[in-house]
C-alpha cells in the first residue's frame, strides 16, 4: 500500500482481521513463553503521525512542572488511554532526541483549563504534564503558544482497552497507583473508566506537596483521592505505598484492578504488595527512549522470557505492561 | 573489483558543456551493487526498515543497512542501553537481534520489495561465528551486499576485538570472503591508532568495500549515584558530535586504499554527508538522525542532487575531489 500525499504518516499495525487480543496478558502470574521483540504484535494502535505542531500553552505549576498543550487534532483525536508522544524541541542540536511524554489529556478547548473534563466536541489539543529534570525540559519550559515543536504520536499500546475494560469492568474497584509526574499516564484511562461506569480511587505519592500536581484533573473521576508526601507537607507522611497497602488489606476478598505509574521504585513496591494480596496490576513505565519507533532498542525492560524474548521495547511491546510480565528486582533496575 | 575507485581523479565540466538543463548522475555503483542515491541508512538505526514504512517512502533510499544479524539470536545487554550526551547519544544495546534464520523468514521478504537496496550488517562473535551467520544469510533471496561489522564496542568477545587487529582483521575478512555470496563490506572502528593500518588489513583480506566508522567508544556517569549512565559501563558515541572526527577518519583511509568507502559518523544534513563525499566516500549512511528525523536520508540525497546541479558535477567528480592547500600535499 503506497502512501498518499495527504496519508503519508498513516501506519496500520497487525493485520486486518486479527483479534486485538493483547499477548503480554495472559492471567495473573502465568508463565510466559519467549515473546520476541522483533515481532510486531496486534495492535490497537492504528495510526501514528509525525508532524510539526503548534505549542498552543505552557502553564506553569508549582514544584517546577509544567502542562505543555500542543495542538495536533488528529493526534488528539487518535490517542488512547496510556499513550505517548515524542516532543522534539526544534532548533536545539545539542539536545538530540525526542523526549517520550505521557498524553496528560486531550481536549477540544485550545484556552483554559478548565476544559480538563470536557467530553463537548472532538479533542484538537494534547496537553503533556512534565517536570523540569534536564536540559531538555529546561527548554522545554521556554517554549510559548505559537512556537513550533516536533511531534511524533500517538505511540505504544497504552491500556489496551479489550483487556483492560474488561478486567476493569469485572473488578469492584480500579486503583490508581501514581507517583510524581507518573499521574500523567493515568488520567486519560481514569475517564475511560468513569464512562465505563468503573468505580475508582486514587493514590498519589510525591516528594513535597508541590510536587503532587495533576490532583484536580483526577478529581472528577475517583471516589477518593489518598495523598502522600515524604515531607510529609501534605496528606500521609511517607511512601504512597503504605496507605495503598492498608487500603489492599481492608479490601481483603474483593476484586481489584491497580494502574500504576511512577519511578521504578514506587512501581516495584506496589507491584509487590498487589501480587501478595492476590490482585492484578498493569503498570505504564517510563525509560529513555531514542527512537519510539522500535528500532533503537534502547528502551528495552527485562521481562520473563528466555534468551531473546528477555527484553522488550517501552516504546512498542508497552508503555503497559501486565505486573507480571516484567522482571522486577535489581538487576532488572533500568535508571529513572 | 570495484566498479569505481573514490580517488578517481576529479575533471570539473568544461564551461562549454555546462547547461542549465545540467542533470547530475546520481547513482552509485559500490562494488558492483547499483545504488539510486548514494544516501544509506545505517545499521541499528532503522530496524529492518519496515518500521518506517508510514513515515518515508523507502523506495526513495540509496539502501538500508539492516540491525546486525548474527548467526543465534541475541538478547542484548540489561538496561540502561542509551544516553544522550550533547549533540550525540551513547548506546550499549548489544547486539540485540532475531537470529539469521528468522531474518531471513521475517524481515527479508519485505526489504527486497523495496527499491532501496538490502545491506545486512554481519555479526559474530568469533570467524566461525561469522562464517555461520553468512552461511545462513547466503541462503536468502534479496540480499544485495553484507556488512561484516568488526567494530561494535559493546559486546564481550568479537566486535571492535577483531577491528583493533589487523591481524585479526585480515583473518576474519579473509574467511568471510571465501564464504559471502555477495559483496562484502566491512565497517571499521574508529577506536584505532592508525585507521590505514585497518582499512589496507581489511583491503588485502578481500574486502569489496569499507564502511566508516562505527562509534566513538565513550561514557558518562551520574554524579548522583556514582554509577556509569549505561549498564555496559561503556558505550559507542554517535551522533553529529562524533562528525569531525570521522570525516577526518574517512580522509585517511581514502587515501590508504582503492576500494570504495562509505562514509558514515554524526551526519544529519546534506552538507554534512557532500563533505564525507569530497573527503573521498562513494556513499553515506544516516545513523543517529534517523531516530529524531526519519526523513533525514531523503533530505540528504535530494540536498546532495540540488548541490550537483548548482556545482553542475556528476556525484563521481564530487567523491574524493578534496583540494588540500599545497602545503599539505606531499
Amino acid at each position: 500500500m503506497k502512501p498518499n500525499a495527504c496519508d503519508r504518516n498513516r501506519r496500520t499495525l497487525g493485520k486486518p482481521g486479527q483479534s486485538p487480543a493483547y499477548r503480554n496478558s495472559p492471567g495473573p502470574f502465568a508463565k510466559h513463553s519467549p515473546i520476541s521483540p522483533g515481532e510486531a504484535r496486534s495492535a490497537i494502535i492504528e495510526t501514528m503521525y509525525d508532524e510539526i505542531a503548534a505549542v498552543a500553552g505552557n502553564q506553569p505549576l508549582t514544584g517546577g512542572h509544567f502542562i505543555l498543550s500542543v495542538r495536533s487534532p488528529r493526534q488528539a483525536q487518535e490517542a488512547r488511554p496510556g499513550q505517548f508522544a515524542m516532543i522534539r524541541l526544534l532548533g536545539h542540536s545539542d539536545v538530540l532526541l525526542r523526549r517520550p511524554m505521557s498524553i496528560y489529556d486531550v481536549r477540544p478547548e485550545v484556552n483554559g483549563r478548565q476544559a480538563l473534563s470536557s467530553n463537548s466536541g472532538a479533542p484538537v489539543v494534547l496537553d503533556f504534564l512534565y517536570k523540569i529534570v534536564g536540559r531538555g525540559t529546561e527548554l522545554m519550559a521556554t517554549l510559548r503558544p505559537g512556537d513550533k515543536v516536533g511531534l511524533l504520536g500517538p505511540l505504544g499500546h497504552g491500556f489496551f482497552a479489550e483487556d483492560y475494560l474488561a478486567e476493569a469492568r469485572q473488578s469492584d474497584e480500579v486503583l490508581h497507583v501514581a507517583g510524581g509526574i507518573g499521574i500523567a499516564a493515568l488520567v486519560l484511562p481514569a475517564r475511560e473508566l468513569t464512562q465505563a461506569g468503573v468505580p475508582q480511587r486514587l493514590f498519589f505519592g510525591a516528594r513535597t506537596r508541590d510536587d503532587l500536581v495533576g490532583v484536580d484533573g483526577f478529581e472528577p473521576y475517583v471516589r477518593e483521592t489518598i495523598l502522600a508526601t515524604e515531607d510529609g507537607s501534605l496528606g500521609h507522611r511517607g511512601y504512597v505505598t503504605r496507605p495503598f497497602e492498608e487500603h489492599l488489606c481492608r479490601r481483603t476478598g474483593q476484586r481489584l484492578l491497580i494502574l500504576a505509574c511512577g519511578p521504578w521504585a514506587m512501581l516495584e513496591a506496589a507491584v509487590a504488595l498487589a501480587q501478595r494480596y492476590g490482585q492484578r496490576c498493569l503498570v505504564s513505565m517510563e525509560n529513555r527512549m531514542g527512537c519510539a519507533l522500535g528500532v533503537c532498542l534502547g528502551c528495552c525492560i527485562r521481562v520473563h522470557g528466555e534468551g531473546h524474548g528477555a527484553y522488550e521495547r517501552v516504546c512498542t511491546e508497552g508503555p503497559v505492561f501486565w505486573a507480571e510480565h516484567v522482571v522486577w528486582g535489581k538487576d532488572a533496575l533500568p535508571k529513572t | 573489483m570495484p566498479s569505481y575507485t573514490p580517488k578517481a581523479e576529479t575533471q570539473l565540466p568544461s564551461p562549454d558543456l555546462q547547461t542549465s538543463t545540467f542533470v547530475s548522475e546520481m547513482q552509485v555503483t559500490i562494488a558492483g551493487v547499483e545504488f539510486q542515491n548514494p544516501v544509506l541508512t545505517a545499521s541499528g538505526t532503522f530496524g529492518y526498515g519496515q518500521e518506517f514504512a508510514q513515515l518515508i517512502d523507502l523506495n526513495r533510499l540509496g539502501g538500508i543497512c539492516v540491525k546486525g544479524i548474527s548467526a543465534d539470536p541475541m538478547p542484548g545487554n540489561p538496561p540502561p542501553r542509551i544516553y544522550e550526551t550533547e549533540s550525540g547519544m551513547l548506546n550499549a544495546i548489544g547486539l540485540q537481534n532475531v537470529g539469521a534464520k528468522r531474518f531471513l523468514e521475517e524481515k527479508l521478504p519485505f526489504l527486497r520489495t523495496l527499491r532501496a537496496r538490502c545491506v545486512v550488517n554481519v555479526f559474530g562473535y568469533s570467524t566461525e561465528d561469522y562464517v555461520r551467520c553468512l552461511d545462513i544469510l547466503n541462503e536468502g533471496e534479496g540480499i544485495d551486499a553484507y556488512e561484516l561489522n568488526i567494530s561494535c564496542p559493546n559486546t564481550r568477545c568479537g566486535g571492535m576485538v577483531y577491528g583493533s587487529d589487523p591481524k585479526l582483521t585480515e583473518e576474519v575478512v579473509a574467511a568471510s570472503k571465501r564464504a559471502a555470496r555477495f559483496p562484502l563490506f566491512v565497517k571499521l572502528s574508529p577506536n584505532v591508532t592508525d585507521i590505514a593500518v585497518f582499512a589496507r588489513a581489511a583491503e588485502a583480506a578481500g574486502a569489496d568495500a569499507l564502511t566508516l566508522v562505527n562509534t566513538f567508544v565513550g561514557m558518562a556517569i551520574d554524579v548522583e549515584t556514582r554509577t556509569p549512565r549505561i549498564s555496559n559501563v561503556t558505550s559507542g558515541l554517535s551522533g553529529p558530535a562524533i562528525k569531525p572526527l570521522a570525516l577526518r577518519l574517512v580522509h585517511q583511509a581514502a587515501r590508504a586504499v582503492r576500494i570504495p568507502i562509505i562514509g558514515i559518523g554524526g551526519i544529519a544534513s546534506a552538507e554534512d554527508a557532500i563533505e564525507f563525499l569530497i573527503a573521498g566516500a562513494g556513499a553515506v549512511q544516516i545513523g543517529t538522525a534517523n531516530f529524531y528525523a526519519p526523513d533525514t536520508a531523503i533530505r540528504v540525497a535530494d540536498g546532495i542532487a540540488d548541490y550537483c546541479r548548482r556545482k553542475q558535477l556528476h556525484l563521481n567528480q564530487l567523491v574524493g575531489s578534496l583540494k588540500l592547500p599545497d602545503s599539505a600535499v606531499q
